[in-house]
């Protein structure tokens, strides 16, 4: 799949702009505090609903004006989808073909976009949240029912960590009440669980070799999904739900004196091992940096796996944090197959033929102008 | 805007109820004014009547004029039958039915310790109170499908089980007249865990 154009309507800098894109690779240029990220996000926010950098919704309306509007079309499957976003002071509106979708999970999915910004170099030395964010936005984006557990999980999550906070203080005794909301995380924490356990799976069936590539096969990529519960990742879920049970059980007391959820998804986390040894504590600077590459363009066969096209890579600021060996192996990978984006504040010193017949968009202080394609 | 004090009371008064936000206050308002004043009259007592005269059946807590309610005091209904709902406004739905003839309770919410909301809160000791009655044979679970109505639901069936009493929960799925393509993935996943052999 790929973005044919893009129309913004007070969006963060752009009073309005439309952009027609190459089906394969287009560089945004520009110095620093231009608006090239904010290209970048606009793609991210057509595809997810929300943006990577804020949670607040109103700041990526203009200054002074009541509205933000994205409008995009995305070619995929040999049709022409139109999409919209939509942000006024009452919420956001999401349109899809020009119908608008009452429910975002109808919407998210019909543009599939991975994305690589500097702080995805984050996801290996970062704190464990940001690798259950990781996960979560991935099989979310490719299997809907997993963001509705997710939500529900999250939901009774916090009425067990009230109740138990209340067990603490002695507020209350109602054991029943805890063995009844325990059932109920559960059911949910299974239910990730497996499907956590699933996409792992398939996630290092893709990096590995990806990884053995970057490394010239010196090194190999292992994942371990680290939980606090001892199970089998081939387990099925009766065995998993029992498995939960029986620890929430035993660790009854444990839990109600630290007056909170001390097992269960929101605890897990990822360990990636280079060639047995844990990358977080002891890989080096490079080799953190090979694995979230990986990572990420596992990701990419990993989505054209699962929905049959590939998605859109965006490239926000991190060819340069590359050296050029990795460069030339992700610009490689994602050669004529893959829509990219990338944002940089020069290209002379990228010397790799993708780029160098790449369209150009040349950005500065809000304006952009497309720089006529070089000669191949 | 300044408003003379006996419109700015009455728009304040509006904007306490539900769906009322201030535009549609002060057009209510000024509607007041220019009604009849034998209307006005009228619909000032029917308020007050309202919260005055109607009050919680002291059986099942369904809202009533008086007590025992209607549906408590009539003699043909099956005693064997309890439906739990979170809300009068539940009863009134299941009335419309036609179809249940046991008797009702009325939880008025549902337990949420998030919200401080316990079980003591709402009317469960009650009910386990009507439950010692020997004639009571099934109790039906018709709370909300969503975690907090779940949550009750589960609560009271883990309370009554050791009773012996027949405890079911009322079936989640596909809306009748509707279509299949239109439900969404989780009430169609629902439907398919909860399917029956023909």
């Amino acid at each position: 799949m790929y973005i044919e154009h893009i129309t913004l309507t007070h969006y963060r800098n752009y009073p309005s702009l439309t952009l027609e894109f190459d089906p394969k690779v287009n560089v945004i240029i520009g110095e620093n505090a231009q608006g090239k990220t904010n290209l970048m996000e606009a793609i991210y926010v057509l595809a997810f609903t929300k943006s990577y950098r804020t949670s607040k919704d109103k700041e990526l309306v203009m200054w002074d004006e009541s509205y933000a509007k994205i409008e995009g079309t995305v070619f995929k499957r040999n049709y022409h989808i139109p999409m919209e976003m939509q942000f006024q002071s009452k919420g956001k509106t999401a349109k899809l073909n020009h119908l608008e979708q009452k429910r975002l999970s109808h919407y998210i999915g019909a543009l599939n976009v991975v994305m690589f910004a500097p702080e995805d170099l984050n996801l290996v030395k970062g704190s464990p949240q940001v690798r259950r964010r990781f996960i979560d936005m991935e099989i979310g984006q490719v299997k809907p029912v997993y963001i509705y557990h997710l939500g529900q999980y999250q939901k009774i999550l916090k009425q067990r960590n009230h109740l138990l906070k209340d067990l603490q203080r002695r507020k209350t005794t109602d054991i029943t009440m805890l063995e009844v909301l325990t059932d109920q995380l559960i059911t949910h924490a299974s239910e990730i669980l497996i499907r956590r356990f699933l996409f792992l799976d398939l996630l290092l069936k893709w990096a590995r070799p990806i990884h053995q590539g970057i490394t010239q096969n010196k090194e190999t990529l292992t994942i371990d999904y680290d939980t606090s519960i001892e199970v089998e990742k081939t387990a099925p879920i009766e065995t998993i739900k029992q498995i939960y049970q029986e620890t929430f059980k035993h660790n009854q007391q444990k839990e109600i004196d630290r007056g909170t959820t001390l097992y269960g998804p929101h605890r897990d986390d990822l360990i990636f091992y280079v060639n047995g040894r844990n990358v977080q504590t002891f890989g080096s600077q490079g080799q953190q940096r090979t694995t979230a590459l990986s990572l990420k363009l596992a990701e990419i066969e990993l989505i054209k796996n699962e929905v049959g096209e590939y998605p859109v890579l965006l490239l926000d600021d991190v060819l340069s944090e590359l050296d050029r060996h990795r460069q030339s192996h992700l610009l490689n990978t994602i050669k004529d197959k893959v829509q990219t984006f990338v944002t940089t504040t020069s290209v002379n010193d990228i010397e790799h033929q993708t780029i160098q017949t790449a369209t150009i968009f040349h950005v500065d202080n809000g304006q952009v102008i497309c720089e006529e394609r070089r000669e191949h | 805007m300044y408003y003379p004090e006996p419109i700015s009371k009455l728009i304040d008064s509006f904007t306490k109820l539900p769906g009322i936000g201030p535009k549609t206050a002060v057009r209510l308002a000024f509607f007041v004014l220019n009604m009849k004043e034998d209307d006005v009259l009228d619909f000032a007592k029917a308020l007050v009547n309202a919260k005055r005269e109607l009050t919680h059946c002291s059986v099942c807590g369904h809202i009533t004029d008086q007590d025992p309610c209607q549906i408590c005091s009539d003699h043909t209904r099956d005693d064997a039958l309890i439906c739990v709902v979170q809300d009068p406004k539940d009863v009134i739905a299941m009335e419309k039915m036609r179809e249940f003839n046991g008797r009702y309770h009325v939880l008025h919410g549902a337990i949420s310790p998030m919200d401080g909301i316990g079980p003591e809160d709402i009317n469960v000791p009650d009910l386990i109170k009507r439950l010692k009655d020997d004639k009571v044979e099934e109790l039906i679970l018709a709370t909300n499908p969503n975690v907090e109505g779940e949550a009750t639901a589960m609560y009271i069936s883990r309370l009554v089980k050791p009773s012996g009493i027949k405890i079911t929960r009322i079936a989640h799925g596909l809306p009748m007249g509707g279509d299949l393509e239109y439900a969404d993935e989780v009430t169609l996943s629902k439907a398919l865990e909860g399917r029956r052999e023909l």
